[in-house]
C-alpha cells in the first residue's frame, strides 16, 4: 500500500538538520515533497526527487517575502 | 424509498442507516472527519460507474474477453519460401505457427531504470495527474511459436505501455476504502471508470448500438442500392462473439422472391446466396429447407402460405444454376472465393476454408471457436429463422422493427470497445509478422523456417520489425478519440468515442458516466426520427436529461436506477426446461399455430402461442423465485400473437451489454428485472393504487425511477413544464459548485470553485443517497418576486449588495499552466539531451522587474499576483559538459513563460514536475493560478427550474424592499419571468425553501409526492401559517426607499441559487482600434484576438430602417476599413495612379505628387522640366495630372484588382 504516508516527527527533523550547507554559487531552493512532505533542498540542474523517498513531484514553498497587493 | 442502498450497504461490517432527506450535518461531518475504513458510505454512487468498471475488468479477468479474443485470433500460419516461385519448382513450404498464449497487463509502476523510490514503486493516478501524464500499466504477451510439427517455443514480448481505467482490476485503487482513498490523494467518494491520458481524464462513452443476437426486421429504401432486384426489405442480426466483438449479418429480399446474405469484412461488403450458406452449413436437402422456412408438411395454415411456398420454391430453383449439392462441395465452393479476402494460408483446402468462413462470418453468436456440429445445425435454423421472419415481412404479416428504439438497442460499454480495439491490434500485430518473413526470407534467398538461421533472427531480427508498441495505439485512441481499424468494427462511426471527463462541478462530472450516445452518424441525419422521445425508453433513458440543440435525443441519460449487465448470466439450464415445457424442433406454417421460442439468438423450439405465453410467464415466476436455476436477471421477452405486429415467439438474452431495471413482481411481492426488450409487452403499473388486478403484473418502486440523477435533483419538477426541466438538467451541469474536496492535488486547465456553497433547504432524499453534500451547488437565497426597480426587465435579477459582500456567489476559477522546456522537441528524451534548463543562468543579469514574480529558482514565487505579460517562469540554455557533469550556460540569454490573460491572477501552487526515472533536471513545471471571481453585473445565475437570468444591479441593502419581520431579498426577480414559462415548482420552492428555514427543517422535493387532493401548496402553506406567516407565502413589504408599505403583497421565499460558469469577464468584447485583416483592411473577428462585433446584414438594415445614416457610415467606413485612395478623375481609375518620383530630392518628402500614368503621356523634348514628372524607373512623362484623393472602403480597391486580374476593369465617374 501506497499512498500519503507523513513522516514521523523524529527522522524529519534529523535530515532537515542534516541538510548540507548551501553551496555559495549556487542558489539551492527549498521545496516540499509532493509524497512524504519532507524539505527537499535543489540546486540548478539537480535531478527532480526526494531525498526521503524518491517521490517525483515536488512543491513549491511559499516565499517567505512579503507578499502586498493594493486593495482596491 | 431506495431500497437497493440499503441491502448493499448491508453487506459491510457496520450496518449503515439508510440516506433519508434530513440534512445529517452531524453525520456527514463524521464521515469528512474519519472516511469509513471499509466500504462507501454512499453505495448508489458506486453503482453509477460500475458499468465502466465492470466492463474494463471483463476484459483481463480469469476467461475474460481477452482470452475469448485470444482464442478467436487463433494460429497464424506463415509459409517460407519465394511466393512467386512456381508451387513444381520448390518443394513442400515449412510453416511457421504463431499464437498467443496469453497477455498481461500490470498496475502502473516505475520503470526499472529508476533506482531511488523506496517505499513503493507504484505509480498512483493523482501523481499522473500532477505530472500531466499517462495512468498507464506494461503490456505484454507470451507468444507461442512452432515450425511444421515441432515443439512449441515460447516467448514473453513487450508491448508497450496501456493505459488503465481507475478503480479497475488493474488499477491501485481498486478495493480501496475511503479513508485509503484519501491518503492516495482521492476523493473519498473517488469513483474511478475513466482513464488518465497526459494528465486529463478522459472516458469512453457508451453507445447505443443494435441489439445483438436478435434478427431485426427493416425496412430501408437504402437496401434497393445494393442492386437491381434488390427490395427494402431486410433482416439484421447483430451477432457478438463471446470476446464482445460484433458481426453484423443482413438478410436482402430480392424482388424475384431470393434471399441474399450480406455481411461487411475488412469495411468491405459483400453478398452470398443464403441458400449456399444453409447448404454450406449443414448436409441438408431441399425438402428439408423448404419445410423450415415454409412449415412442416401437412402443418396447420399451409394452403394459406401460398406467398412462401411460392418464393420459396423460386429460392430453391435458382439455387440450381450453381450445381453445388453437397456439404462439401458447398464449403469447398465457399472457401475458394473467400479465401483471400479472409487471409487464409494458401495451401488451406477449399472445404477447410469454407469451414473457417461459415466460423468467422455466418451468425459468429452460435459458435465462433471449434465450431461443433450441432452449433453450425443451429446457425442453420436460426438462418431458416431469419428467411422465414424476412417472408413475413414482405407478405405483412409481421411488422419491421424499429431500431430507434431502445427495445431494439443495447449499450456499447467503454470497457468491451477498449478489448475490442485491443483484439484487432493483437490480431494485427501478429498478422503483420507476413512482410517482416518475406524480408527475411529474400535477404537470405529465401532460407527455410527449419534453418539455425531463422531460429536465431527470429526475434531479435524479425518481430522487432512488427510494430509492438500496442499501448501507444490505445493511447491515442483515448486521447483523440478516434478508431484506426482495419475492420471499422462493426460500427457506424470511427471518431467521438472517447471525451473528457470535465468536472466543473459533479453534477456534470457525474453525468459522463451515464451519458449514453447514439452515435455520431445519427447527427448528420437530416430527419428527426432517431431523436424522438419514444414510450419504449421508459424507466431505461431518461426523457427530460437530454440536452437541447444539435445533440438533443441523440445524447441521452439512463435513468437513474437503469443498470447494464456487463457479464452473461449463467443459463445452462434454460434450454432444457424450454424442452420440458414442450416444444418441437418442427415448426407449422402458421404463426397461429407455432411461434419460436429463442435463448440468445440461438432457436430452442417450436410452441403454440398459448404455450409460449405459459413459458413467458413460468420462466418470469422461476426467474423472480430463484429456483430451476432461472437467474434473476435473465430477460424473457414474451412476443405475443397480433395482426400484423412484432414478430411473435419468446425471446431470451442473458448476454452483456444489456439494459435492466428493477421492479417490483406483484405475485411474489419481490425484486424483479425487466429489459427493454420485454417492457412493451408488459404490464408494469406505475404506482400502488394503478395496480389493474389481473392485467399488472409489476409495479414500479418509485416513479422517480424513470429520471436521471441529475434530474432527479430539480425539485418538484413535477409541477414545471417539461422544457424548463431540460433546462435546468443544462444549467445544473454548469454551475460554478465544488468539483471535488482534492482539488490541491488535481491540475485541470480550467476548474470553478462556488467558495460559498450550501446545502440545499429543498432536495429529495436521493440528495443525500448520491452525497451530493460533498460538492454543493449553490447557495440558498431569499427571492422576492417583484417588479421593483426597473433593472429586472427580461429576465435580469437584482442581487442584494450586502448579500455580495457576504460572499453570495462567491466563485474562483483556478487554471493551470504547463511550462514544457521540451514541448515540440523529439518525444524521445534522454539526460543527454537537455537544452534547456529553469532559472536564470549564472552570469546572466537578472532585471528587478522579473524578480517581482520570480525566485531564485526562475520559477513563479506563491502568492504572487500576475497580471498580463508578467514573467511565470525563466529559463535558459545549456550544453552538458561531461568533465564536471554538470550543465554550463554559455550565452547568459534568459528566456520566459509568460502569463498572456488579460485578467489578473495569483499563483497558488508550483509543481515541480521531475520524470518517470527520477534521474532528470527539471523540464517542466505545472502553475496553478487563482482567478478570483465575485459576482459582477453580467453574471449568469439560475434557480434549478430552468429560470436563468443575468445579474443587472448589486442594490443597495438600505434600499431594498423589507418584510414585516425585517427580512430583506438576496435577490429580486421580475413576476413577467412566470406567466410564460409555467414553472410552478419554483413557486412551491419557495414555499418550501421558507417554512424549511423558519421551522429548521429539510423539505422533501421529490416529484409525484402530492395530488389534487393532498396538495403541496396546502402542505408547505400550514407550515407557514404554524410559523406564523401568510399561508400563501406573500408578505406586506415595505420600499426600501421611502418606507411606505408596498400596494401589494409580495411572493417571498427561499429558492436555492445557482451560479452559471458563463460570467461576462470571460465574454465581453469592446475595441475602438485593433487588429484589422491585411488583406481587406477590416476589422478581424474573435474575443481572443482582440477583434470586433460583426454589424451584420440584419444591423444594417436597422440603421437603414431608423435613417440613421451618419451611424452607418461611422460603423461600414469610419471604424472598419477606411481608406484615402488616389483616383484618376480622368479615366476613373483606382489602380493607375502613382506617386511621382523625383530624381533630385531623396524620399525625404512625405507628401509626393501624385499622377495618373494612363492618362499620362510620355515626354518628349519639347516638354519643360516643370510640365513633366517622374516615375519610380526614371521615365519621364507629360499631363495626368487630375487626380483626386477620395475616402473609399478598403475592400473596394481590394475588389478592384480582384477584377481586374480577371479582365474586368472598373470604372468611377468621381464628381464634382
Amino acid at each position: 500500500m501506497s499512498g500519503y504516508q507523513p513522516t514521523n516527527g523524529a527522522t524529519g527533523t534529523g535530515t532537515t538538520q542534516a541538510q548540507p550547507v548551501v553551496d555559495e554559487r549556487s542558489r539551492a531552493v527549498t521545496y516540499s515533497c509532493g509524497d512524504c512532505d519532507q524539505e527537499v533542498q535543489l540546486k540548478r540542474g539537480e535531478p527532480i526527487r526526494c531525498r526521503n523517498c524518491g517521490h517525483r513531484v515536488l512543491y513549491k514553498q511559499r516565499t517567505n517575502r512579503m507578499v502586498q497587493f493594493e486593495a482596491r | 424509498m431506495a431500497p437497493a442502498a440499503s441491502t448493499s450497504t448491508s453487506t459491510s461490517t457496520t450496518a449503515r442507516p439508510a440516506w433519508s432527506t434530513e440534512f445529517n450535518t452531524a453525520r456527514r461531518q463524521r464521515l469528512f472527519q474519519n472516511p469509513p475504513k471499509d466500504t462507501t458510505a454512499y453505495p448508489a454512487l458506486a453503482a453509477a460507474v460500475e458499468p465502466h468498471i465492470d466492463s474494463f475488468n471483463a476484459i483481463f479477468a480469469r476467461g475474460g474477453l481477452l482470452k475469448q479474443a485470444i482464442k478467436d485470433i487463433g494460429t497464424k500460419i506463415f509459409l517460407d519460401g519465394d511466393p512467386s516461385a512456381q508451387p513444381g519448382d520448390v518443394g513442400p513450404r515449412n510453416h511457421l505457427y504463431v499464437r498467443i498464449q496469453d497477455v498481461f497487463l500490470d498496475r502502473s509502476l516505475l520503470p526499472q531504470a529508476n533506482k531511488y523510490a523506496i517505499k513503493t514503486r507504484a505509480i498512483l493516478p493523482a501523481e499522473c495527474r500532477e505530472r500531466h501524464a499517462t495512468y498507464r500499466g506494461k503490456l505484454s504477451a507470451r507468444i507461442e511459436y512452432k515450425v511444421n510439427s515441432g515443439d512449441w517455443q515460447e516467448t514473453v514480448r513487450d508491448l508497450g505501455y496501456m493505459p488503465i481505467m481507475l478503480r479497475s482490476n488493474r488499477c491501485h485503487l481498486e478495493g480501496m476504502s475511503p479513508d485509503q482513498l484519501v491518503h492516495a490523494k482521492e476523493e473519498t467518494e473517488e469513483l474511478g471508470g475513466y482513464f488518465i491520458v497526459n494528465g486529463i481524464e478522459k472516458i469512453i462513452r457508451m453507445l447505443l448500438v443494435n441489439k445483438r443476437n436478435y434478427p431485426m426486421a427493416i425496412k430501408r429504401g437504402a437496401f434497393t442500392n445494393r442492386g437491381p432486384g434488390y427490395t427494402q426489405y431486410g433482416i439484421l442480426i447483430r451477432c457478438v462473439r463471446p470476446d464482445q466483438t460484433s458481426q453484423t449479418n443482413a438478410l436482402h429480399y430480392l424482388s424475384d422472391g431470393n434471399v441474399n446474405l450480406r455481411f461487411s469484412w475488412r469495411k468491405a461488403e459483400y453478398l452470398v446466396p443464403a441458400v449456399m450458406v444453409l447448404k454450406a452449413l449443414v448436409e441438408t436437402n431441399d425438402r428439408d429447407i423448404f419445410e423450415g422456412i415454409v412449415g412442416a408438411a401437412g402443418s396447420k395454415g399451409l394452403e394459406e402460405k401460398q406467398f412462401v411456398t411460392d418464393r420459396v420454391e423460386l429460392l430453391l430453383r435458382t439455387y440450381k444454376v450453381y450445381g453445388l449439392h453437397s456439404k462439401a462441395n458447398t464449403r469447398a465452393y465457399l472457401g475458394q472465393k473467400f479465401k483471400v479476402v479472409l487471409q487464409i494460408p494458401e495451401d488451406t483446402t477449399d472445404e477447410d476454408a469454407g469451414a473457417e468462413f461459415l466460423r468467422r462470418i455466418v451468425l459468429p453468436h452460435l459458435g465462433s471457436s471449434d465450431v461443433t456440429e450441432s452449433q453450425d445445425s443451429d446457425k442453420f435454423r436460426m438462418l431458416i429463422f431469419m428467411i422465414r421472419k424476412l417472408y413475413a415481412l414482405v407478405e405483412g404479416e409481421c411488422t419491421v422493427d424499429n431500431p430507434d428504439a431502445v427495445q431494439n438497442q443495447e449499450v456499447l460499454l467503454g470497457g468491451h470497445l477498449y478489448g475490442m480495439i485491443l483484439k484487432e491490434k493483437l490480431e494485427g500485430w501478429l498478422s503483420s509478422l507476413r512482410l517482416p518473413l518475406l524480408e527475411w526470407g529474400r535477404k537470405t534467398q529465401w532460407k527455410p523456417f527449419t534453418s539455425s538461421d531463422f531460429q536465431r533472427d527470429f526475434f531479435p531480427k524479425i518481430f522487432k520489425k512488427t510494430t509492438e508498441n500496442l499501448g501507444q495505439a490505445m493511447d491515442y485512441f483515448l486521447s483523440t478519440g478516434n478508431l484506426v481499424s482495419p475492420t471499422g468494427l462493426d460500427l457506424q462511426q470511427v471518431a467521438g468515442f472517447c471525451v473528457v471527463a470535465e468536472k466543473i462541478n459533479f453534477y456534470r462530472f457525474i453525468s459522463h458516466f451515464r451519458m449514453v450516445h447514439r452515435g455520431a452518424f445519427f447527427a448528420q441525419l437530416k430527419t428527426t426520427t432517431v431523436r424522438k422521445l419514444l414510450p419504449e425508453s421508459w424507466g431505461f433513458l431518461c426523457p427530460v436529461h437530454t440536452p437541447d440543440g444539435a445533440p438533443c435525443g441523440l445524447l441521452n441519460h439512463f435513468a437513474h436506477k437503469c443498470k447494464i449487465a456487463t457479464q452473461s448470466v449463467d443459463v445452462t439450464a434454460i434450454p432444457k426446461l424450454v424442452a420440458k415445457m414442450g416444444v418441437s424442433s418442427k415448426s407449422s406454417a402458421s404463426l397461429a399455430a407455432s411461434v419460436v421460442v429463442q435463448l440468445d439468438g440461438r432457436v430452442l423450439g417450436f410452441c403454440a402461442p398459448a404455450q409460449a405465453k405459459i413459458i413467458g410467464d413460468t420462466f418470469r415466476y422461476w426467474k423472480v423465485e430463484g429456483q430451476h436455476g432461472v437467474p434473476l436477471e435473465l430477460e424473457v421477452g414474451y412476443v405475443p400473437n397480433s395482426n400484423g405486429g412484432q414478430y411473435p415467439g419468446v425471446y431470451m438474452f442473458s448476454q452483456a451489454a444489456r439494459m435492466y431495471r428493477p421492479v417490483k413482481y406483484l405475485p411474489l411481492d419481490k425484486l424483479d428485472y425487466v429489459g427493454p426488450f420485454e417492457q412493451p409487452f408488459m404490464s408494469i403499473a406505475c404506482t400502488e393504487p394503478e395496480i389493474v388486478s389481473g392485467d399488472s403484473t409489476h409495479v414500479e418502486y418509485d416513479p422517480t425511477n424513470i429520471l436521471s440523477i441529475v434530474a432527479n435533483m430539480t425539485p418538484f419538477s413535477d409541477f414545471n413544464q417539461s422544457p424548463r426541466n431540460m433546462y435546468q438538467c443544462q444549467m445544473g451541469k454548469q454551475s460554478m459548485g465544488t468539483p471535488g474536496t482534492a482539488l490541491r492535488y488535481r491540475t485541470d486547465n480550467k476548474t470553478y470553485r462556488l467558495q460559498t456553497g450550501q446545502t440545499p433547504v429543498v432536495r429529495p432524499p436521493l440528495h443525500n443517497e448520491y452525497g451530493l453534500d460533498n460538492f454543493p451547488n449553490g447557495t440558498n437565497a431569499v427571492v422576492a418576486v417583484i417588479s421593483y426597480t426597473g433593472y429586472d426587465m427580461d429576465d435580469a435579477m437584482i442581487l442584494n449588495k450586502s448579500a455580495h459582500e457576504r460572499g453570495f456567489g462567491h466563485g474562483t476559477i483556478y487554471k493551470t499552466k504547463v511550462c514544457d522546456l521540451q514541448e515540440g522537441s523529439a518525444k524521445a528524451r534522454s539526460s543527454r539531451s537537455i537544452s534547456k534548463l529553469f532559472g536564470f543562468p549564472e552570469d546572466g543579469l537578472v532585471k528587478a522587474a522579473w524578480r517581482n514574480t520570480l525566485d531564485d529558482d526562475g520559477f513563479p514565487r506563491i502568492g504572487a499576483m500576475v497580471s498580463r505579460g508578467d514573467v511565470l517562469a525563466a529559463w535558459h540554455t545549456v550544453s552538458y559538459d561531461p568533465s564536471t557533469d554538470s550543465y554550463e550556460n554559455q550565452d547568459g540569454y534568459t528566456g520566459f513563460f509568460k502569463y498572456k490573460e488579460d485578467e489578473i491572477a495569483f499563483v497558488e501552487e508550483v509543481r515541480i514536475i521531475g520524470s518517470e526515472s527520477g534521474n532528470e533536471p527539471c523540464q517542466k513545471i505545472s502553475v496553478k493560478l487563482r482567478v478570483p471571481r465575485a459576482p459582477v453585473i453580467g453574471d449568469k445565475f439560475s434557480s434549478r427550474h430552468g429560470q436563468k437570468g443575468v445579474c443587472s444591479q448589486k442594490w443597495p441593502a438600505v434600499d431594498m424592499p423589507f418584510s414585516e419581520s425585517g427580512i430583506q431579498p438576496d435577490v429580486i426577480i421580475n413576476p413577467h419571468a412566470f406567466p410564460s414559462r409555467m414553472t410552478i415548482g419554483m413557486f412551491v420552492e419557495s414555499l418550501a425553501g421558507k417554512a424549511g428555514a423558519l421551522h429548521g427543517l429539510s423539505q422533501d422535493s421529490t416529484p409525484f409526492r402530492f395530488d389534487e387532493q393532498n396538495t403541496a401548496v396546502d402542505f408547505f402553506g400550514h407550515q407557514l401559517m404554524k410559523a406564523g406567516y401568510n399561508y400563501y407565502g406573500n408578505e406586506p413589504m415595505y420600499s426600501g426607499i421611502t418606507g411606505q408599505e408596498l400596494a401589494a403583497d409580495i411572493y417571498i421565499g427561499v429558492v436555492y441559487y445557482q451560479r452559471l460558469r458563463h460570467m461576462v469577464n470571460d465574454k465581453y468584447q469592446v475595441r475602438t482600434t485593433g487588429p484589422v485583416n491585411k488583406l481587406t483592411g477590416q476589422p478581424i473577428k474573435g474575443r481572443k484576438k482582440g477583434g470586433g462585433v460583426r454589424v451584420g446584414e440584419m444591423e444594417r438594415d436597422a440603421l437603414l430602417a431608423h435613417g440613421t445614416a451618419f451611424l452607418l457610415q461611422d460603423r461600414l467606413m469610419n471604424c472598419s476599413d477606411y481608406t484615402k485612395a488616389t483616383i484618376c478623375r480622368a479615366c476613373g481609375s483606382f489602380l493607375s495612379t502613382t506617386p511621382t518620383i523625383n530624381e533630385f530630392e531623396r524620399k525625404k518628402k512625405a507628401t509626393s505628387t501624385v499622377r495618373c500614368r494612363r492618362c499620362a503621356t510620355l515626354a518628349d523634348t519639347t516638354t519643360t522640366k516643370s510640365d513633366g514628372w517622374t516615375d519610380g524607373h526614371g521615365v519621364r512623362y507629360t499631363g495626368g495630372d487630375d487626380v483626386a484623393i477620395v475616402a473609399v472602403p478598403g475592400v473596394l480597391k481590394y475588389l478592384d484588382v480582384e477584377l481586374a486580374g480577371m479582365g474586368i476593369r472598373l470604372k468611377f465617374q468621381v464628381e464634382p
